[in-house]
């Protein structure tokens, strides 16, 4: 097809249009985009755009907050002090306790980075979740992983720690060797698994059921009975959108809990 | 009151024995040429691990 004629379907293609054409269903390929520059096989696309500026957002706001910091806080420092408070009595001290404290500035970053790469689900013009590509995912999950794996094998031995997460207590030696291995699978392949593939598909879906009913609502829209269910799926499109608001925040909070629960099972010697 | 990182251990428990005893199900059903075997691997993990979960979680601690 021509770009012309994609471009004429595409600008009149609504629902009780003559040609008829079918719904414009939102795929995979909306999740690929052309790049903004390339730099010999290097593609520079909108989803790193995106992480780059979430990482400068949080980085500027942090150094603002704290550039010149006072006992009484004054201004930008407040919303700094309300961010990391946050965090430490939400996140940090139910999992680990006082001890944590010094896997705050860890886990700070971790929680705004990753909620302000959701964000962008919802901001207009930028629109698309970076955390849906998998990448940016899977390379916070290697951070976490390495991380707790690294802060086992230092407070338990190296052997120590393989060995404390293999052995369940209570259980007669002769099952060990086949419960082990499910232990040792679980905590040190599926843990990083489940944690990259939960943020990215939450992202992922919450996109394309926005997408979907975006599209249907222009899609519809006409001067028949189409005016009705284009209004229809606009009402759920906004409480697609609300739904979103509530995910970008929790996923990223999911995220960073689950890293400080990793990190605090990491350090007790046994269970 | 559990902590807060449980459910998911849990979960996991019962996807790497799924995973793991399924793997070795099929593998050896590839050799038997017993095509039921990844069938009864996934049943054996769910049940190892349900074991494991038992040890791990309702055992008064070490």
């Amino acid at each position: 097809m021509s770009n012309l004629l994609v471009l004429t379907t595409a600008s009149g293609c609504h629902f009780q249009s003559k040609p008829s054409c079918g719904y414009p269903a939102p795929t995979i390929e909306d999740f690929f985009f052309k790049p903004i520059f390339s730099i010999g096989g290097y593609q520079f696309t909108k989803p790193i755009l995106l992480m780059l500026l979430s990482a400068a957002i949080v980085l500027a706001v942090f150094w603002l907050a704290f550039r010149k910091p006072k006992l009484v806080p004054r201004g930008m420092q407040n919303v700094g002090e309300l961010g990391i408070l946050a965090v430490r009595d939400q996140i940090l001290r139910p999992q680990l306790g006082s001890r944590g404290d010094r896997y705050l500035p860890f886990l700070v970053s971790l929680f705004f980075f990753i909620w302000l790469m959701n964000l962008w689900e919802l901001i207009p013009v930028a629109q698309f979740p970076a955390t849906s590509k998998f990448a940016f995912p899977v390379g916070l999950t290697l951070v976490v992983w390495v991380t707790y794996i690294f802060i086992g094998m230092k407070h338990q031995g190296p052997i120590g720690y393989f060995k404390n997460m293999a052995v369940p207590p209570g259980a007669p030696w002769w099952i060990l060797p086949l419960l082990s291995p499910i232990e040792l699978l679980s905590n040190i392949l599926v843990r990083p698994f489940t944690l990259s593939i939960r943020l990215m598909a939450n992202m992922l879906s919450g996109h394309l059921l926005l997408l979907v009913f975006s599209i249907a609502s222009w899609y519809l829209f006409s001067a028949t009975i189409g005016l009705l269910f284009a209004a229809v799926s606009f009402i759920v499109f906004l409480l697609v959108f609300v739904l979103e608001v509530l995910i970008t925040l929790l996923q990223a909070f999911i995220f960073t809990t689950l890293t400080a629960f990793y990190i605090s099972d990491a350090l007790e010697p046994a269970h | 009151m559990p902590r807060e990182g449980t459910g998911w251990a849990i979960v996991s428990y019962l996807i790497g024995g799924m995973v793991l005893y399924g793997g070795i199900g099929w593998l050896v059903g590839r050799w038997t040429h017993i095509e039921a075997l990844t069938g009864v691997g996934i049943v054996v993990g769910i049940g190892l691990s349900l074991t494991l979960i038992i040890y791990r979680f309702t055992r008064p601690s070490r």
